[in-house]
This record gives C-alpha cells, sequence and structure tokens, in this order.
C-alpha cells in the first residue's frame, strides 16, 4: 500500500481529535501512524496537512465556527512539534546546506511555512524558521547574520503581494535567492514570476526538490525598484487606490444608503461588518491592480459569494458595491476595467465553493 | 497608508493677574509631550508669582501615557513653586485614563511644598521640578 | 581590390595629385623624401624601388633593389603581394601591423606601372591610448561592480568570499584573502578563476611569507617585484593552481584603524608577470573590498552586542505549567525594532502548589529607552517575588524603587498570581493603573476583572486592590496593553480599535486555547491596523485548560459548539 493510501485512515482520526480541541488524541493518532510505519514526511504532508487544509475549508462552510478553527490550528501545530521532536532524534547527520523559511509580512497563516520548515529539516536542511508576521527588516537582518543559501518565502493572503515584493527584492539585493510558496503566489506561480521570485514551487515536496537542485545566487548588483518588474504602476492607480482607501469605503457606504434604505436601519455591528467588505473589495482591487491580474479580483469576488451565501446573505450586496466603486473610479481605466470583469465573474459563478484566496473574516 | 494624519498640536500660554492659563490643542502623545513640558517649565521660571496654573484641555484630541507622563511632570514643577495645578475642560478619554491610573486626586489635590516625597529620596525633593 | 578606403589626409598632404610614384619622386623630389611618414616604393616582382628618409631609419637594413619580404615583417610584404595579384578577398579595413615595437596602418597606391607606394601610417599613439582608456573603463567597471557586490551584504565570510571572486576573476588567476588573525588562527578564502570559492580557518604563520605578515600588521605594502613567488607555501595556493606561482602581488586591505586582512594575487609562470599599473589597481581595489568588510564586520559586532544586551530585555516564552495555559504575544511599535515600552513575564511555581507569577504592563514612552525601563522594572519584580502573596506590597515597593526625579516616566501593569485547583484555575490579579483584565466565560460572556489601582513609579505612594477571579475549562483571562484597543485603522481608516470590538472578538474565542485566544486578538488588531503606525503591541492569555492533562479524549463537539 503506497504512504498516500496508508495515510487516509490517520488523517480521518486526526480530523476527529482536532474538531474536538484534543491536542493529546492528536499527538496519538501521529505517533500511531509513525509506528504503523508512515515515514515523517507523510505524516506532515499527507496526515496533518490536509487536515489543515480541511480546517479553512470547513471554516469557509460555516460548518465549523471561528473558535474550533483556531483551536484545531493551535492543535495541529502541536501535532506539528511532537512529529518533529520526534523525529530529530532519528535524523541522520549530513548538513546540506542553511535556508531560512518565513512568512510574507503581514501573513498570519504560518502554518504552511511551518510545514515546509519541518520537511527541509527531515531531509537534512538546515533550517532557520521565522514563523508568521516577520517584519522584513527582521528578515533581511538575519540574511546578513546567518548568510543562508535560499530563503522560502511564504504567502497565502493575495493582498500581501506587494509586501511580498518588497520582501523578494530585499533578500535578492543582499545576494539571497528567494524560493516563492503558498496561495498567495498563484495557482502556477505566475504572480512569483512577476514579482522576480527566483523560483517557486506548488507545495513542500516541490520546495525541497527545487532546493535540492540548488538556486543560483542573484547577482547582487542587480538591485531594482517595483516599478522594473511591474511597469504598469506607473500609471499610479494603484497607489490612489491605496491611499484613498478610507475615503472610498465611506463614500461607497454613503452610496449604499442612498440605493438601499434598507442600509440605514443597520446596526452598528451590521454596519461595520458591510464597511469591512466593502474594504476587502479595496484592498483586493488594489492588489489586483498590483499584480495588474483580473484573476486575482475575480477569485476573491466569487469565493466571498460563497462565503457569504453560505451564511445566509445574499452576494447580491457584493455586486451593488462593485457598482458603486466602479461609478466612483471611472477616471481609472484598469481598476474599471477591473471592476467590470468582477461583476462578470459574479454574475457567472456557478455557485460552488471552490478554495478559492484564504481571508480570515 | 490609512490616510491619517493628526490634527496640528499647540500650546497657548496666557499670564492672568492671579493664575495663567495653557490651552491644549491636539494630540498629546509621545511626539509632543516633551514639547509641552518645555514650555510650560520655561513659562513658570520667569513668572514672578505663585498663582495657580490652568490646563485648558478643550482643544485636546488624544493624549497617550507619554502625555500622562507630561502631566506628572508639569504638576513637580507647579508643586516646586507652591502653584496649585488645576485641569479644565477635561475630555472623556482623558478623564478616563486620569482615573484608570488613579493620579486624578495627585494632580488636582492640594499643593504640597514639594512635589516628590518618596522615602530615600531626600536628596532630589529640593531639585524635584526645577530640572 | 582591398585598398584603404581613404588615405589619411596627412598621407593625402605629402602625396600630392599625380599618380606615378615615380612622377612623385621627380615633381615632389625632395618633400616627398622628407615626408614624415615612412613611404616604400615596391615594384610588382616585390623588390624595393625606393625609400624615403623615414621609411630608411624605420628599417636601416633595407636599400634600394632588396625584396621586400627580406626587410620587411610579412604582413606587409604577402600584403604587397595581394594587392599585386589582386587576391580576392583582401581585408577591406585598413592594414596594420607591427614594425618593431610600433603600429603602422599600412596605406598601397599602385600605379600604372605595376609599382605600388605604401604609405605607412604610425598608429601606436593612438592604439596605446584607445588601450588604456579602454583599461581605465574596465577597471573603472570592476570597481562599480566591487562596490555594489561588496556592499550588498554585510555577512564576513560572504564579503570575503564576493572579494577573493571577483579578484580572481579581474585582476589575477588566483587570489587568497588571508583574514586577520582570531587568536591564532587566520581564515583564508581562496579563489581560483572559473572555480570554486573555498574557505578554512586554520593556523598559519604569516611571518613565513615576505610581505603577508607586514600587510597583516597594517604595515606599508612590499611592491610585488621583491616578493619571490617561489617562496609562497603550499598553504597560500587554492585547489587547483598546480603551475608554480610566477608572480606575485599582497595587497593589505585598509580597515577601520586596522587592517581588514591581505589580498594575495597569484599567476603562474607561464602567465605574463603583473605590471605595475596592475599592481597599483590592486591596491585601489583592495582599498574598496577593505571598506566594505570592515563595514560588514563592523556590523557584525555591533548586532552581536545588541543581541547580547537584548536577551534580557526580550519577551520570555511561555508555556502550559502546572495544569494552566499561558500564552503571549508582542508587536513593537517599530518593526526594525525588537523591544519596547510594553512588557510581560512570567515565573512558574515550584510545584503545583505555588502560585505561578505572571505581569503584563506598559511604560511610557517608546523603543530602547522604554525597554531598559522594563528591563529594570522585570529584574525588580523578580527579586520581590517571595513577597508576591500581598501584590499590595509588591507594588509599593517596586513604586519606590522606580521613583526618580528626572522624569516622570511611570509603569502601569497588571500582577497576577495563578494557581490550579481542581479542574478550575484561581487567580489573583491586581491592576497598578492598567486597563482591567477581561475574563471569556464558556458561554461566550466577557466579564472586566474590576481591579484598579495607581501607576508605579510616579507617586509618592500607591495604593491597589487585588481582586480573586476564578476560571472553569476553557475560560480564558486576558492581559492586554493599550497598543490593541488603540490601534488605529480599520476599513474606514481612523478608528480606534477600541475595548467593544475586543469584547467582540473575545466572545468568539470561548474555548479556545490560550495560544489561540493570543493569535486570534494579535491578528485582529493587525488586519485593524493595515498597514499604518501603532503603538507597542502585548496581550497575555491565562487559560483553563478544557482537556486536563490526564484526560486523553476529551472535549466532545457538542461543547464546542455550545461555546461559539
Amino acid at each position: 500500500m503506497s504512504q498516500v493510501a496508508q495515510a487516509a485512515p490517520h488523517r480521518e482520526r486526526l480530523w476527529d481529535a482536532v474538531v474536538a480541541g484534543d491536542e493529546y488524541a492528536g499527538v496519538a493518532v501521529v505517533q500511531e501512524a509513525l509506528t504503523a510505519g508512515l515515514d515523517a514526511e507523510a505524516v506532515l504532508l499527507d496526515v496533518i496537512a490536509p487536515v489543515q487544509e480541511k480546517v479553512g475549508e470547513e471554516w469557509a462552510a460555516d460548518r465549523i465556527g471561528v473558535a474550533v478553527e483556531h483551536a484545531a490550528t493551535a492543535v495541529n501545530e502541536r501535532v506539528v512539534a511532537a512529529v518533529a521532536h520526534r523525529a530529530a532524534g532519528g535524523a541522520d547527520r549530513a548538513p546540506r546546506g542553511r535556508v531560512t523559511v518565513g512568512c510574507v509580512d503581514g501573513e498570519w497563516h504560518a502554518f504552511p511555512s511551518r510545514l515546509v520548515a519541518e520537511v527541509l529539516r527531515l531531509r537534512g536542511w538546515r533550517v532557520d524558521y521565522l514563523g508568521g508576521q516577520t517584519p522584513t527588516p527582521h528578515l533581511i537582518a538575519h540574511l546578513h547574520h546567518t548568510d543562508p543559501q535560499a530563503v522560502l518565502l511564504s504567502g497565502s493572503l493575495p493582498t500581501r503581494l506587494p509586501a511580498a515584493h518588497t520582501a523578494i527584492t530585499a533578500c535578492q539585493a543582499v545576494g539571497v535567492p528567494v524560493l516563492a510558496g503558498g496561495r498567495a503566489f498563484g495557482r502556477d506561480g505566475e504572480h512569483a514570476r512577476a514579482l522576480g521570485a527566483d523560483a517557486w514551487a506548488p507545495d513542500a515536496r516541490g520546495a525541497a526538490d527545487v532546493l535540492a537542485r540548488g538556486l543560483p545566487r542573484p547577482a547582487p548588483a542587480a538591485v531594482r525598484q517595483v516599478v522594473d518588474d511591474l511597469p504598469h504602476l506607473a500609471d499610479q492607480e494603484y497607489t490612489l487606490v491605496v491611499h484613498s482607501r478610507g475615503q472610498l469605503v465611506k463614500q461607497t457606504l454613503v452610496d449604499l444608503e442612498d440605493r438601499f434604505p434598507a442600509v440605514r436601519s443597520y446596526s452598528d455591528v451590521q454596519r461595520e461588518r458591510t464597511a469591512e467588505d466593502v474594504a476587502h473589495i479595496v484592498d483586493f482591487l488594489a492588489c489586483a491592480l498590483y499584480v495588474d491580474d483580473p484573476e486575482v479580483f475575480s477569485a476573491f469576488l466569487t469565493w466571498t459569494a460563497g462565503i457569504l451565501e453560505a451564511r445566509g446573505v445574499p452576494a447580491r450586496s457584493l455586486s451593488a458595491g462593485l457598482d458603486l466603486l466602479a461609478a466612483r473610479l471611472h477616471d481609472f481605466p484598469r481598476a474599471s476595467r477591473l471592476l467590470d470583469e468582477g461583476s462578470r465573474a459574479l454574475a457567472a459563478r456557478p455557485g460552488d465553493l471552490a478554495a478559492g484566496p484564504g481571508t480570515r473574516v | 497608508m490609512t490616510g491619517y494624519f493628526p490634527a496640528e498640536f499647540s500650546v497657548e500660554i496666557t499670564e492672568h493677574p492671579a493664575s495663567c492659563t495653557v490651552r491644549i490643542a491636539g494630540e498629546l502623545d509621545y511626539d509632543t509631550s516633551d514639547e509641552l513640558v518645555e514650555a510650560v517649565v520655561g513659562h513658570l521660571r520667569g513668572r514672578p508669582h505663585t498663582g495657580e496654573v490652568r490646563l485648558d484641555f478643550t482643544g485636546l484630541t488624544w493624549i497617550d501615557s507619554s502625555g500622562l507622563s507630561a502631566l506628572l511632570m508639569i504638576h513637580r514643577a507647579t508643586s516646586a513653586l507652591g502653584a496649585a495645578l488645576r485641569l479644565d475642560n477635561r475630555p472623556g478619554f482623558l478623564d478616563h485614563r486620569l482615573r484608570l491610573t488613579d493620579i486624578l486626586d495627585h494632580l488636582t489635590g492640594p499643593v504640597t511644598p514639594a512635589g516628590l516625597s518618596a522615602p530615600g529620596e531626600d536628596g532630589d525633593q529640593s531639585r524635584a521640578g526645577a530640572r | 581590390m582591398g585598398r584603404a578606403p581613404g588615405v589619411p589626409l596627412l598621407v593625402c598632404a605629402f602625396r600630392g595629385s599625380p599618380q606615378s610614384p615615380r612622377d612623385v619622386a621627380a615633381h615632389v623630389g625632395a618633400a616627398w623624401g622628407e615626408a614624415p611618414c615612412p613611404v616604400l616604393v615596391v615594384d610588382r616582382h616585390g623588390a624595393l624601388v625606393r625609400l624615403n628618409r623615414a621609411a630608411r631609419s624605420l628599417l636601416p637594413r633595407a636599400c634600394d633593389g632588396d625584396r621586400l619580404d627580406g626587410i620587411a615583417p610579412a604582413w606587409l610584404s604577402d600584403a604587397h603581394r595581394h594587392v599585386v595579384e589582386g587576391t580576392p578577398g583582401a581585408p577591406s579595413g585598413p592594414l596594420t601591423g607591427a614594425i618593431d615595437e610600433r603600429v603602422f596602418e599600412a596605406h598601397p597606391s599602385p600605379s600604372t606601372d605595376g609599382d605600388v607606394v605604401w604609405w605607412l601610417v604610425d598608429d601606436t599613439d593612438r592604439r596605446r591610448a584607445e588601450q588604456a582608456l579602454h583599461h581605465a573603463q574596465e577597471r573603472s567597471g570592476v570597481l562599480a561592480e566591487a562596490s555594489s557586490r561588496l556592499l550588498s551584504t554585510l555577512n564576513v565570510p560572504r564579503c570575503m568570499e564576493e572579494t577573493a571572486a571577483m579578484a580572481a576573476e579581474h585582476l589575477a588567476e588566483a587570489a587568497v584573502l588571508v583574514a586577520p588573525p582570531h587568536g591564532r588562527r587566520h581564515t583564508l578564502t581562496y579563489a581560483r578563476r572559473g572555480g570554486p570559492v573555498s574557505q578554512v580557518t586554520w593556523k598559519i604563520d604569516p611571518f613565513s611569507v615576505h610581505g603577508l605578515s607586514e600587510a597583516l600588521q597594517g604595515f606599508p605594502p612590499v611592491p610585488a617585484r621583491w616578493i619571490d613567488p617561489h617562496g609562497i607555501p603550499d598553504w597560500l595556493l587554492p585547489e587547483g593552481f598546480t603551475e608554480p606561482p610566477g608572480s606575485v602581488i599582497i595587497a593589505p586591505l585598509p580597515g577601520h584603524g586596522v587592517p581588514a586582512g591581505a589580498l594575495v594575487l597569484l599567476r603562474s609562470g607561464t602567465e605574463r608577470t603583473f605590471s605595475d599599473g596592475e599592481e597599483a589597481f590592486a591596491r585601489l581595489f583592495a582599498a574598496r573590498a577593505g571598506a566594505a568588510l570592515s563595514a560588514a564586520r563592523l556590523y557584525t559586532e555591533q548586532a552581536a552586542i545588541t543581541a547580547t544586551l537584548m536577551r534580557e530585555l526580550l519577551p520570555p516564552t511561555l508555556e502550559r505549567v502546572h495544569g494552566v495555559e499561558y500564552a503571549a504575544g508582542y508587536r513593537p511599535a517599530k518593526d526594525h525594532e525588537r523591544v519596547g515600552g510594553d512588557f510581560y513575564d512570567f515565573h512558574p511555581g515550584a510545584d503545583p502548589d505555588q502560585e505561578t507569577v505572571v505581569v503584563l504592563g506598559d511604560v511610557a514612552g517608546k523603543g530602547l529607552d522604554a525597554a531598559v525601563l522594563t528591563g529594570k522594572i522585570r529584574n525588580t519584580l523578580h527579586a520581590l517575588l517571595p513577597l508576591a502573596a500581598d501584590h499590595q506590597q509588591v507594588l509599593t515597593l517596586l513604586n519606590g524603587a522606580l521613583l526618580t526625579s528626572h522624569h516622570a516616566r511611570f509603569a502601569t501593569l497588571v500582577l497576577a498570581s495563578v494557581r490550579r485547583q481542581g479542574g478550575h484555575v484561581r487567580a489573583r490579579l491586581t491592576s497598578a493603573g492598567h486597563l482591567p483584565p477581561l475574563i471569556v466565560r464558556t458561554n461566550g460572556e466577557v466579564e472586566q476583572v474590576p481591579t484598579r489601582g495607581t501607576l508605579v513609579g510616579a507617586l509618592p505612594a500607591v495604593s491597589a486592590q487585588t481582586v480573586e477571579a476564578t476560571l472553569a475549562p476553557g475560560e480564558t483571562c486576558l492581559l492586554y496593553t493599550d497598543g490593541i484597543t488603540e490601534a488605529r485603522g480599520g476599513p474606514l481608516g481612523d478608528e480606534f480599535f477600541g475595548e467593544a470590538r475586543l469584547r467582540r472578538a473575545l466572545a468568539e474565542c470561548a474555548g479556545m486555547p490560550a495560544e489561540a485566544v493570543v493569535e486570534r486578538v494579535q491578528m485582529l488588531a493587525a488586519q485593524w491596523l493595515g498597514g499604518g503606525r501603532h503603538d507597542d503591541m502585548a496581550v497575555l492569555a491565562i487559560s483553563a485548560p478544557k482537556n486536563g492533562p490526564l484526560s486523553v479524549v476529551g472535549g466532545e463537539p457538542s461543547q464546542i459548539r455550545r461555546s461559539r
């Protein structure tokens, strides 16, 4: 039986344990899996990773709440630690080199990067794991200190792509190549390429393979400005939308009240949720302007529509928000095009809940 | 990125026959509190009398812990001179902070000859507030 | 026909209009003979018909009637044959070649009788000037590359590798960078052109190489011509450098007042030796490398000092102790700093019956100044731990220790003494002018702990009330600083996160482990901020675990649903 097939029953039992918030049961499941002959990498990637993925999907479908989601993630973290602890004793001492694993500044989903770090350790790399929410200046100071062979930069939130770009160019400027990974960089790594990353990998195994092949150092002399990679930014639409974010949200709320009198009777909390939704739309619009990719914006809209409908909120409000923003931004040709394509994507939605850009609301 | 810019900070001191008023407007925080202390303490040094000092917070938009620290320094200065301190027109957020930290009574209480009278700090007493 | 497309003006001036060289001789006579450039008239068979004075001094052995191939270099006699025979494919540009030390362009003018007049234009100086310019451009290119490559890294070993690699690429066949000693050991970085760069640290005797110890001690450099290449020991030769060295430059790397190392450049005996110009350039390169290396070394030392001093100020790691979960998170106001004015500390009880003491607080101010004061508070509190049964007394003593006349930089804090009793957790909580802790009940209700007291460090006397709280399994007590509630941002960009939002967020955290609560609060505050500036932010959670350490299969899903 293949390791992947062997992993299935353990996966189900681990799911039960993490949803129950039971760390002890979770650790017991992976200990048994290891004892049953599953190797540590398979336990991390074929048992734990799919369970964590399911946590996100179940939350999106409103089958578990925020509390369970966080508790499950915390349990999974400890389960990973248990696997890592057990594997650490048996690892053969063949140091392959040193790498740094970190998240994009502002990224809270550290779990995938943690798995990558542990897999690389299992494969004999010396790994400095910086965790989530690493300010880029700390990352660069760490690179000066340790001079690793590569940085693995993990990102799941597309809205952090501009921050990812800053990190990529900063790492390369000190002569360290960047291997980007995670959902934010696109299904085929298209955003990783657009932002000038030295390499991209779809998952932890892919990342380990890229490292094993070796990454050449970038020429440190070739320091770039963001517009060198993304010449479309010269039109200033991204900058202007980001600068006027608060203003845009306020105006859109006023416009919403004008158009839908029912909005006037919203409670403060409802009003704030609406404001947050509009702010999210503006954030993703800005991100799509940054990478000049309508897919980023459309994927967010269809995903959000799914989230809203799973919670009994009609997705009509999203379309209305797009219309109002389009009226405010009619002088911005790229933004107008994105809003237009977004509206069409919403209209053409098949109505299923595909995995989309991860936003924890 | 949020496009938030604080209101301009200003200090305006007016001398009356038996008191002086310090009008504070804008945000009293880490960036502006030194300015307030220097302005008030500098003014008090040149004053011929020891009438009460009234801080008027009508225009205050925000205060943080550094701002509270500035009020404590001003209190030391007024106490050392034997002048009473009054905190007028306090906005709600200021009142909340003063009560939370339990220093309202201290700042506005009756004047004691020395601002600071902690045990073991005798040598410092005479200098307190006169820095 | 490969005639030069345009005879230079200088030549034309002497050539005059007539086409026949014999006519030239006849008409111009002495002037032709006096032409400053060498002129040779050669017949179709390759015999010299006539030479002018300049040509005679260039080719002193030549006489009229000599064969051209006997007295001139092959490039000229071959060219003559091509011109006479009209060989196709002859070069189209001006013919150039060397005669003795000088370089000439040769311009043929065939005449009607079959003779060819060869005008030789001396091109040596222009060539030299061009070559010098090319070298200068190449060198400034190398220096520019050196600067950007070396300044991009502040990592010392990396900087040494780059230096050696670039030296081997541009200045010599191989280069070895000898770093100043660490004790008696030196780090040596070897690079060979086209080969890998390697680094070793071992004991060497720099005095065994003339010029090396001088360079490492900061004495003036020993000129290359005084260094005996045969005296270079094997340890100074990179792997793969098999030929015996033929010439050596040892250039000191000048540092910030102390030498930053020495750069040894090697060329094997089969290659040409280093010229004076190359030696001078090597020094220039070494000066750049020395400056970059010194900057990297200085940064590394400073970073190490900072790290050492900072270690005491960094927040501690919290964990589950004696059946109670603790977790905390910290984010300084400035992203490039690691410490600030918020702090927390953690002192586990010696055994499960002893209280674990935690504290979370905030000193007025930001950055390192504030952090130093947090260090003082943490140290003082550590010393006062034996008195922790009486929070009021601890705060009074702490207040006295912090009072100073120089500033009114106070602190606000919450002290918590925590112990597990049965399935519940009991906490004695005391606020010294700090935001009161919040408790999240299993039913999602959020309560404020009604403790209050005076801030510490500014007033002569302080007072405070201690409140005892009990946490049932799954309940959490949250201590936090105002950086959380005063996070400014949100969808409209200018609102405070505020206590109401914090309470709403906590209501969703019922039943979550401490770690998850901290993560959730930090995440919401960070999202609220967006990219806006913020104050220091600290959160600390104390939770009664839902599953006791002995229950292996606890926590049915129904319980979780209820707590949502």
